[in-house]
Protein backbone atom coordinates (compact mmCIF):
# COMPACT_ATOMS: atom_id res chain seq x y z
CA UNK A 1 0.00 0.00 0.00
CA UNK A 2 1.35 3.36 -0.81
CA UNK A 3 -0.40 5.36 1.13
CA UNK A 4 1.55 9.00 1.34
CA UNK A 5 1.43 10.88 4.91
CA UNK A 6 0.08 13.92 4.76
CA UNK A 7 0.61 15.91 8.29
CA UNK A 8 0.29 19.58 7.21
CA UNK A 9 -2.49 19.70 7.00
CA UNK A 10 -3.46 18.47 10.80
CA UNK A 11 -0.52 20.99 11.86
CA UNK A 12 -2.59 23.85 10.21
CA UNK A 13 -5.61 23.09 12.27
CA UNK A 14 -3.44 21.92 15.54
CA UNK A 15 -4.97 25.48 17.38
CA UNK A 16 -8.46 23.70 17.03
CA UNK A 17 -6.72 20.65 18.36
CA UNK A 18 -5.61 22.42 21.53
CA UNK A 19 -9.08 24.15 22.12
CA UNK A 20 -10.07 20.71 22.04
CA UNK A 21 -7.10 19.82 24.72
CA UNK A 22 -8.02 22.75 26.63
CA UNK A 23 -11.79 21.44 27.09
CA UNK A 24 -10.77 18.05 27.70
CA UNK A 25 -8.64 19.41 30.77
CA UNK A 26 -11.54 21.91 31.85
CA UNK A 27 -13.91 19.01 32.24
CA UNK A 28 -11.40 16.70 33.68
CA UNK A 29 -10.42 19.75 36.47
CA UNK A 30 -13.85 20.55 36.92
CA UNK A 31 -14.98 16.83 37.91
CA UNK A 32 -11.98 16.60 39.87
CA UNK A 33 -12.85 19.68 41.71
CA UNK A 34 -16.37 18.22 42.40
CA UNK A 35 -15.78 14.75 42.51
CA UNK A 36 -12.67 14.79 45.11
CA UNK A 37 -15.18 16.13 48.36
CA UNK A 38 -17.84 14.33 47.15
CA UNK A 39 -15.56 11.22 47.14
CA UNK A 40 -14.53 11.81 50.64
CA UNK A 41 -18.10 12.41 51.78
CA UNK A 42 -19.36 9.59 50.64
CA UNK A 43 -15.92 7.32 51.69
CA UNK A 44 -16.64 8.44 55.10
CA UNK A 45 -20.27 7.72 55.34
CA UNK A 46 -19.49 4.34 53.96
CA UNK A 47 -17.29 3.90 56.85
CA UNK A 48 -19.94 4.92 58.94
CA UNK A 49 -21.30 2.83 62.07
CA UNK A 50 -24.98 3.11 61.17
CA UNK A 51 -25.57 0.34 58.84
CA UNK A 52 -28.20 1.05 57.24
CA UNK A 53 -26.27 4.27 55.63
CA UNK A 54 -23.49 2.14 55.27
CA UNK A 55 -25.57 0.02 52.66
CA UNK A 56 -27.21 2.27 50.65
CA UNK A 57 -23.88 4.62 50.35
CA UNK A 58 -21.77 1.44 49.19
CA UNK A 59 -24.96 0.12 46.74
CA UNK A 60 -24.78 3.88 45.26
CA UNK A 61 -21.09 3.81 45.22
CA UNK A 62 -21.10 0.12 43.67
CA UNK A 63 -23.62 1.33 41.00
CA UNK A 64 -21.98 4.05 39.56
CA UNK A 65 -18.43 1.74 39.57
CA UNK A 66 -19.92 -0.80 37.70
CA UNK A 67 -22.13 0.53 35.25
CA UNK A 68 -20.21 2.56 31.85
CA UNK A 69 -19.95 6.30 31.73
CA UNK A 70 -21.85 6.55 28.35
CA UNK A 71 -24.44 4.97 30.06
CA UNK A 72 -24.18 7.05 32.98
CA UNK A 73 -23.63 10.18 30.53
CA UNK A 74 -26.43 9.62 28.28
CA UNK A 75 -28.80 9.12 31.47
CA UNK A 76 -27.96 12.56 32.63
CA UNK A 77 -27.99 14.37 29.47
CA UNK A 78 -31.20 12.87 27.96
CA UNK A 79 -33.30 11.25 30.71
CA UNK A 80 -32.44 13.40 33.83
CA UNK A 81 -34.04 16.65 31.80
CA UNK A 82 -37.25 15.20 30.51
CA UNK A 83 -37.52 13.96 34.66
CA UNK A 84 -37.11 17.10 36.58
CA UNK A 85 -36.82 19.91 33.92
CA UNK A 86 -33.28 21.07 35.08
CA UNK A 87 -31.80 22.24 31.88
CA UNK A 88 -28.89 20.44 30.47
CA UNK A 89 -26.01 21.35 27.96
CA UNK A 90 -23.34 19.35 26.78
CA UNK A 91 -20.85 20.50 29.24
CA UNK A 92 -22.98 21.17 32.40
CA UNK A 93 -24.44 17.06 31.53
CA UNK A 94 -20.29 15.99 31.11
CA UNK A 95 -19.36 17.40 34.75
CA UNK A 96 -22.10 16.19 36.65
CA UNK A 97 -21.62 12.95 34.91
CA UNK A 98 -17.61 12.75 35.66
CA UNK A 99 -17.83 14.80 38.93
CA UNK A 100 -20.47 11.83 40.37
CA UNK A 101 -19.03 8.90 38.55
CA UNK A 102 -15.13 9.67 39.72
CA UNK A 103 -16.13 10.21 43.21
CA UNK A 104 -17.57 6.78 43.17
CA UNK A 105 -13.63 5.46 42.38
CA UNK A 106 -12.36 8.37 44.59
CA UNK A 107 -14.63 7.18 47.01
CA UNK A 108 -12.98 3.90 47.29
CA UNK A 109 -9.47 5.14 47.13
CA UNK A 110 -10.26 7.00 50.28
CA UNK A 111 -11.60 4.42 51.90
CA UNK A 112 -8.72 2.03 51.13
CA UNK A 113 -6.58 5.11 52.66
CA UNK A 114 -8.20 5.31 56.12
CA UNK A 115 -8.83 1.58 56.64
CA UNK A 116 -5.01 0.95 56.10
CA UNK A 117 -4.09 3.18 59.08
CA UNK A 118 -3.81 1.02 62.00
CA UNK A 119 -6.42 1.00 64.96
CA UNK A 120 -3.92 2.14 67.30
CA UNK A 121 -3.50 5.57 65.58
CA UNK A 122 -7.87 6.14 66.23
CA UNK A 123 -7.46 5.09 69.62
CA UNK A 124 -4.67 7.21 70.57
CA UNK A 125 -6.50 10.50 68.86
CA UNK A 126 -9.35 9.35 71.32
CA UNK A 127 -7.26 8.78 73.89
CA UNK A 128 -5.70 12.78 74.45
CA UNK A 129 -9.03 13.49 74.22
CA UNK A 130 -10.34 14.27 70.27
CA UNK A 131 -13.34 14.07 68.65
CA UNK A 132 -14.26 11.47 65.30
CA UNK A 133 -13.70 14.79 63.07
CA UNK A 134 -10.75 16.06 64.64
CA UNK A 135 -8.80 12.81 65.03
CA UNK A 136 -9.75 12.14 61.02
CA UNK A 137 -8.58 15.89 60.15
CA UNK A 138 -5.62 15.68 62.40
CA UNK A 139 -4.27 12.25 62.78
CA UNK A 140 -5.90 9.98 60.08
CA UNK A 141 -6.02 11.56 57.47
CA UNK A 142 -2.53 13.09 56.92
CA UNK A 143 -1.00 9.94 57.29
CA UNK A 144 -3.25 8.06 54.78
CA UNK A 145 -3.28 10.87 51.63
CA UNK A 146 0.47 9.80 51.36
CA UNK A 147 -0.46 6.12 50.79
CA UNK A 148 -3.28 6.95 48.61
CA UNK A 149 -1.27 9.45 46.09
CA UNK A 150 -0.34 6.60 43.21
CA UNK A 151 -3.45 4.85 43.17
CA UNK A 152 -5.33 8.72 43.31
CA UNK A 153 -3.12 9.85 40.40
CA UNK A 154 -4.10 6.98 38.52
CA UNK A 155 -7.87 7.67 39.21
CA UNK A 156 -7.41 11.04 37.02
CA UNK A 157 -5.49 9.32 34.39
CA UNK A 158 -8.62 6.87 34.05
CA UNK A 159 -10.78 10.37 34.49
CA UNK A 160 -9.09 11.90 31.63
CA UNK A 161 -9.03 8.99 29.18
CA UNK A 162 -13.05 8.55 30.51
CA UNK A 163 -13.38 12.53 29.48
CA UNK A 164 -13.36 11.64 25.32
CA UNK A 165 -17.04 10.47 26.23
CA UNK A 166 -18.33 14.05 26.22
CA UNK A 167 -17.52 13.81 22.56
CA UNK A 168 -20.71 11.69 22.15
CA UNK A 169 -22.75 14.20 23.53
CA UNK A 170 -20.98 17.32 21.64
CA UNK A 171 -18.91 18.68 23.56
CA UNK A 172 -15.82 20.08 21.89
CA UNK A 173 -13.39 18.37 23.60
CA UNK A 174 -10.02 16.89 21.73
CA UNK A 175 -11.50 14.28 20.33
CA UNK A 176 -14.99 15.90 19.30
CA UNK A 177 -12.28 18.37 17.64
CA UNK A 178 -10.23 15.68 15.94
CA UNK A 179 -13.44 13.63 14.19
CA UNK A 180 -14.02 17.50 12.91
CA UNK A 181 -11.10 17.64 11.32
CA UNK A 182 -11.39 14.91 10.29
CA UNK A 183 -14.46 15.13 8.74
CA UNK A 184 -13.27 17.98 6.99
CA UNK A 185 -9.86 17.09 5.49
CA UNK A 186 -10.39 13.69 4.36
CA UNK A 187 -7.48 12.74 6.33
CA UNK A 188 -8.76 10.37 9.78
CA UNK A 189 -5.66 8.56 9.72
CA UNK A 190 -2.89 11.59 10.51
CA UNK A 191 -5.59 13.69 12.52
CA UNK A 192 -6.58 10.61 14.73
CA UNK A 193 -3.10 9.78 15.50
CA UNK A 194 -2.26 13.26 16.02
CA UNK A 195 -5.28 13.37 18.56
CA UNK A 196 -3.86 10.27 20.43
CA UNK A 197 -0.31 11.54 20.62
CA UNK A 198 -1.79 14.71 22.47
CA UNK A 199 -3.73 12.25 25.01
CA UNK A 200 -0.34 10.60 25.50
CA UNK A 201 1.61 13.70 25.95
CA UNK A 202 -0.20 14.54 28.76
CA UNK A 203 -1.37 10.94 29.78
CA UNK A 204 2.00 9.36 29.27
CA UNK A 205 4.36 11.81 32.44
CA UNK A 206 1.43 11.40 34.78
CA UNK A 207 2.10 7.51 34.52
CA UNK A 208 5.74 8.20 35.10
CA UNK A 209 4.91 9.94 38.04
CA UNK A 210 2.54 7.21 39.61
CA UNK A 211 5.55 4.42 39.02
CA UNK A 212 7.93 7.13 40.41
CA UNK A 213 6.50 8.02 43.49
CA UNK A 214 4.99 4.08 44.25
CA UNK A 215 9.13 3.39 44.02
CA UNK A 216 9.66 5.86 46.60
CA UNK A 217 7.04 4.54 49.06
CA UNK A 218 7.73 1.24 49.30
CA UNK A 219 11.57 2.07 49.67
CA UNK A 220 10.49 3.56 52.85
CA UNK A 221 8.41 0.48 53.60
CA UNK A 222 5.20 2.62 53.59
CA UNK A 223 2.14 0.57 51.71
CA UNK A 224 0.07 1.82 48.94
CA UNK A 225 -3.54 1.27 48.63
CA UNK A 226 -4.92 0.40 45.03
CA UNK B 1 -42.59 17.76 35.99
CA UNK B 2 -44.85 15.06 35.92
CA UNK B 3 -43.04 11.86 34.52
CA UNK B 4 -45.36 9.26 33.87
CA UNK B 5 -43.08 5.71 33.61
CA UNK B 6 -43.50 3.51 31.26
CA UNK B 7 -41.67 -0.26 30.68
CA UNK B 8 -44.22 -1.17 28.57
CA UNK B 9 -41.93 0.20 25.07
CA UNK B 10 -38.94 -0.77 26.31
CA UNK B 11 -39.94 -4.49 27.33
CA UNK B 12 -41.75 -4.49 23.70
CA UNK B 13 -38.41 -4.54 22.01
CA UNK B 14 -36.67 -7.28 24.11
CA UNK B 15 -35.03 -8.72 21.26
CA UNK B 16 -33.34 -5.68 20.36
CA UNK B 17 -32.03 -5.60 23.83
CA UNK B 18 -31.16 -9.32 23.87
CA UNK B 19 -29.33 -9.55 21.15
CA UNK B 20 -27.37 -6.35 22.48
CA UNK B 21 -26.86 -8.07 25.02
CA UNK B 22 -25.15 -11.12 23.32
CA UNK B 23 -23.42 -8.76 21.23
CA UNK B 24 -21.93 -7.50 24.22
CA UNK B 25 -20.98 -10.49 25.88
CA UNK B 26 -19.58 -11.78 22.77
CA UNK B 27 -17.00 -8.69 22.18
CA UNK B 28 -16.25 -8.82 25.88
CA UNK B 29 -15.50 -12.53 25.62
CA UNK B 30 -13.88 -12.48 22.61
CA UNK B 31 -11.42 -9.28 23.08
CA UNK B 32 -11.03 -10.79 27.65
CA UNK B 33 -9.50 -14.07 25.82
CA UNK B 34 -7.20 -12.62 22.97
CA UNK B 35 -5.88 -10.01 25.82
CA UNK B 36 -5.08 -12.56 28.33
CA UNK B 37 -3.39 -14.54 25.68
CA UNK B 38 -1.15 -11.82 24.12
CA UNK B 39 -0.74 -10.16 27.41
CA UNK B 40 0.81 -13.11 28.48
CA UNK B 41 3.86 -13.11 25.82
CA UNK B 42 4.10 -9.04 25.81
CA UNK B 43 4.55 -9.44 30.03
CA UNK B 44 6.73 -11.45 29.68
CA UNK B 45 8.67 -9.49 26.76
CA UNK B 46 8.58 -6.34 28.92
CA UNK B 47 10.71 -9.01 31.49
CA UNK B 48 13.60 -10.00 28.61
CA UNK B 49 17.04 -8.83 29.38
CA UNK B 50 17.09 -8.06 25.25
CA UNK B 51 16.26 -4.63 24.49
CA UNK B 52 15.04 -5.59 21.16
CA UNK B 53 12.60 -7.26 22.94
CA UNK B 54 11.27 -5.24 25.86
CA UNK B 55 11.70 -1.93 24.09
CA UNK B 56 8.79 -2.45 21.81
CA UNK B 57 6.71 -4.25 24.33
CA UNK B 58 7.13 -1.26 26.85
CA UNK B 59 6.37 1.06 23.97
CA UNK B 60 3.00 -1.11 22.93
CA UNK B 61 2.35 -1.23 26.60
CA UNK B 62 2.34 2.61 27.64
CA UNK B 63 1.34 3.62 24.20
CA UNK B 64 -2.24 1.25 25.05
CA UNK B 65 -2.49 2.61 28.47
CA UNK B 66 -2.16 6.24 28.19
CA UNK B 67 -4.24 6.78 25.42
CA UNK B 68 -8.16 6.48 25.56
CA UNK B 69 -10.01 3.45 24.62
CA UNK B 70 -12.29 5.52 22.69
CA UNK B 71 -9.59 7.37 20.34
CA UNK B 72 -8.30 3.82 20.04
CA UNK B 73 -11.76 2.32 18.74
CA UNK B 74 -12.17 5.49 16.84
CA UNK B 75 -8.58 4.79 14.67
CA UNK B 76 -9.10 1.16 14.17
CA UNK B 77 -12.73 2.24 12.41
CA UNK B 78 -11.90 5.87 10.89
CA UNK B 79 -8.24 5.36 10.54
CA UNK B 80 -7.19 2.24 10.37
CA UNK B 81 -8.73 1.10 7.26
CA UNK B 82 -6.95 3.38 4.90
CA UNK B 83 -3.89 1.37 5.30
CA UNK B 84 -5.80 -1.81 5.99
CA UNK B 85 -5.31 -4.29 3.66
CA UNK B 86 -8.36 -6.34 4.69
CA UNK B 87 -12.11 -4.49 5.49
CA UNK B 88 -12.84 -3.53 9.02
CA UNK B 89 -16.46 -3.58 10.43
CA UNK B 90 -18.12 -2.08 13.52
CA UNK B 91 -16.81 -5.71 15.07
CA UNK B 92 -13.37 -5.99 14.23
CA UNK B 93 -12.70 -1.93 14.91
CA UNK B 94 -14.28 -2.55 18.30
CA UNK B 95 -12.49 -6.28 18.50
CA UNK B 96 -8.94 -4.57 17.47
CA UNK B 97 -8.88 -1.47 19.34
CA UNK B 98 -10.68 -3.10 22.94
CA UNK B 99 -8.71 -6.22 22.26
CA UNK B 100 -5.08 -4.52 22.33
CA UNK B 101 -6.41 -2.21 25.28
CA UNK B 102 -6.64 -5.53 27.31
CA UNK B 103 -3.25 -6.85 25.45
CA UNK B 104 -1.82 -3.86 27.55
CA UNK B 105 -3.36 -3.94 30.88
CA UNK B 106 -2.68 -7.85 30.78
CA UNK B 107 0.83 -7.65 30.33
CA UNK B 108 1.22 -5.16 33.09
CA UNK B 109 -0.83 -7.83 35.41
CA UNK B 110 1.62 -10.80 34.49
CA UNK B 111 4.29 -8.60 34.86
CA UNK B 112 3.50 -7.25 37.77
CA UNK B 113 2.55 -11.14 39.22
CA UNK B 114 5.76 -12.53 37.71
CA UNK B 115 8.09 -9.95 39.33
CA UNK B 116 6.27 -10.32 42.68
CA UNK B 117 7.48 -14.29 43.17
CA UNK B 118 11.01 -14.13 44.20
CA UNK B 119 14.25 -14.50 42.65
CA UNK B 120 15.34 -17.58 44.21
CA UNK B 121 12.77 -19.07 42.50
CA UNK B 122 13.91 -18.94 39.04
CA UNK B 123 17.23 -19.59 40.59
CA UNK B 124 15.93 -23.19 41.92
CA UNK B 125 14.23 -23.69 38.89
CA UNK B 126 17.45 -23.34 36.97
CA UNK B 127 18.95 -25.43 39.35
CA UNK B 128 17.26 -28.32 38.73
CA UNK B 129 18.20 -28.24 34.95
CA UNK B 130 14.95 -26.48 34.27
CA UNK B 131 14.89 -24.40 30.57
CA UNK B 132 13.55 -20.79 30.86
CA UNK B 133 9.98 -22.32 29.33
CA UNK B 134 9.90 -24.67 32.19
CA UNK B 135 10.78 -22.40 34.92
CA UNK B 136 7.96 -20.12 33.50
CA UNK B 137 5.38 -22.58 32.55
CA UNK B 138 5.78 -25.05 35.98
CA UNK B 139 7.53 -22.46 39.03
CA UNK B 140 6.63 -19.00 38.07
CA UNK B 141 3.07 -19.10 36.94
CA UNK B 142 1.57 -21.31 38.97
CA UNK B 143 2.23 -19.30 42.49
CA UNK B 144 2.25 -15.89 40.14
CA UNK B 145 -1.50 -16.70 38.90
CA UNK B 146 -3.20 -16.74 42.31
CA UNK B 147 -2.06 -13.53 43.02
CA UNK B 148 -2.99 -11.83 39.95
CA UNK B 149 -6.81 -12.79 39.99
CA UNK B 150 -7.72 -9.83 41.73
CA UNK B 151 -6.57 -7.75 39.19
CA UNK B 152 -7.73 -10.05 36.49
CA UNK B 153 -10.90 -9.47 37.74
CA UNK B 154 -11.06 -5.88 37.78
CA UNK B 155 -9.90 -6.23 34.20
CA UNK B 156 -13.30 -8.26 33.32
CA UNK B 157 -14.96 -5.46 35.14
CA UNK B 158 -13.35 -2.68 32.86
CA UNK B 159 -13.15 -4.49 30.16
CA UNK B 160 -17.68 -5.30 30.13
CA UNK B 161 -18.03 -1.30 30.83
CA UNK B 162 -15.43 -0.47 27.97
CA UNK B 163 -18.08 -2.25 25.30
CA UNK B 164 -20.13 0.07 25.40
CA UNK B 165 -17.81 2.49 23.82
CA UNK B 166 -18.42 0.62 20.52
CA UNK B 167 -21.73 2.09 20.19
CA UNK B 168 -20.50 5.35 19.17
CA UNK B 169 -18.98 3.54 15.80
CA UNK B 170 -22.36 2.08 15.33
CA UNK B 171 -21.38 -1.47 16.33
CA UNK B 172 -25.48 -3.46 17.92
CA UNK B 173 -24.32 -3.99 21.91
CA UNK B 174 -26.68 -3.31 24.47
CA UNK B 175 -25.82 0.43 24.46
CA UNK B 176 -26.20 0.91 20.87
CA UNK B 177 -29.41 -0.95 20.87
CA UNK B 178 -30.44 1.30 24.02
CA UNK B 179 -30.58 4.47 21.89
CA UNK B 180 -32.03 3.11 18.95
CA UNK B 181 -35.11 2.30 21.32
CA UNK B 182 -35.04 5.46 22.85
CA UNK B 183 -34.49 6.93 19.09
CA UNK B 184 -37.86 5.08 18.04
CA UNK B 185 -40.01 5.43 21.20
CA UNK B 186 -38.73 8.54 21.96
CA UNK B 187 -38.23 7.64 25.37
CA UNK B 188 -35.04 7.46 26.77
CA UNK B 189 -35.64 7.79 30.31
CA UNK B 190 -36.79 4.05 30.38
CA UNK B 191 -34.42 2.52 28.25
CA UNK B 192 -31.77 4.25 28.88
CA UNK B 193 -32.42 3.01 32.93
CA UNK B 194 -33.46 -0.65 31.79
CA UNK B 195 -29.76 -0.61 29.68
CA UNK B 196 -27.96 0.41 33.18
CA UNK B 197 -29.65 -1.76 34.70
CA UNK B 198 -28.69 -5.06 32.52
CA UNK B 199 -25.31 -3.59 32.74
CA UNK B 200 -24.91 -3.46 36.22
CA UNK B 201 -26.48 -6.86 36.39
CA UNK B 202 -24.06 -8.36 34.48
CA UNK B 203 -20.80 -6.58 36.00
CA UNK B 204 -21.91 -6.61 39.47
CA UNK B 205 -20.79 -10.13 39.75
CA UNK B 206 -17.39 -9.60 39.23
CA UNK B 207 -17.08 -6.41 41.26
CA UNK B 208 -18.25 -8.59 44.36
CA UNK B 209 -16.03 -11.42 43.74
CA UNK B 210 -12.83 -8.70 43.37
CA UNK B 211 -13.99 -7.60 46.84
CA UNK B 212 -14.83 -11.24 47.97
CA UNK B 213 -11.00 -12.74 46.42
CA UNK B 214 -9.04 -9.47 48.02
CA UNK B 215 -10.85 -10.08 51.35
CA UNK B 216 -9.75 -13.51 51.35
CA UNK B 217 -6.21 -12.60 50.14
CA UNK B 218 -5.75 -10.56 52.70
CA UNK B 219 -6.35 -12.72 55.45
Amino acid sequence: MGYVWEFGVVFNQLDLLLAGLLNTLKITGGALLFGIPLGLLAAILRLSTYKWLRVSVGVLIEFFRTTPPIVQLFWFFFALPMLSGIEMDPFRASLVTFSIQSSAFFAEVFRGGIVSIERGQWEAARAIGMSYLESMRRIILPQAVKRMIPAFLERVIELMKTTTLVATVSYADLLYQANNIAQSTYRPLEVFTVAAGLYFIVLFPTSLLVKRIERQLAKTGEGTVH
Amino acid sequence: MEHVWDFQTVFASWSLLSQGLFNTLKLGLLTLITGLFFGFFVGLGRYSRSSWVNFPAGVFVEVFRNTPALVQIMWFYFAFPIISPFDIDTFAAAALGLGLNTTAFCAEIFRGGIQSIHRGQWEAGKALGMTYREQVLRIILPQAVVRMIPAFMNRVVELMKMTSLASVIAFGELMHQAKTISTYHFNPIESYTVAALLFFLVISPFAFLVYHLENRFRK
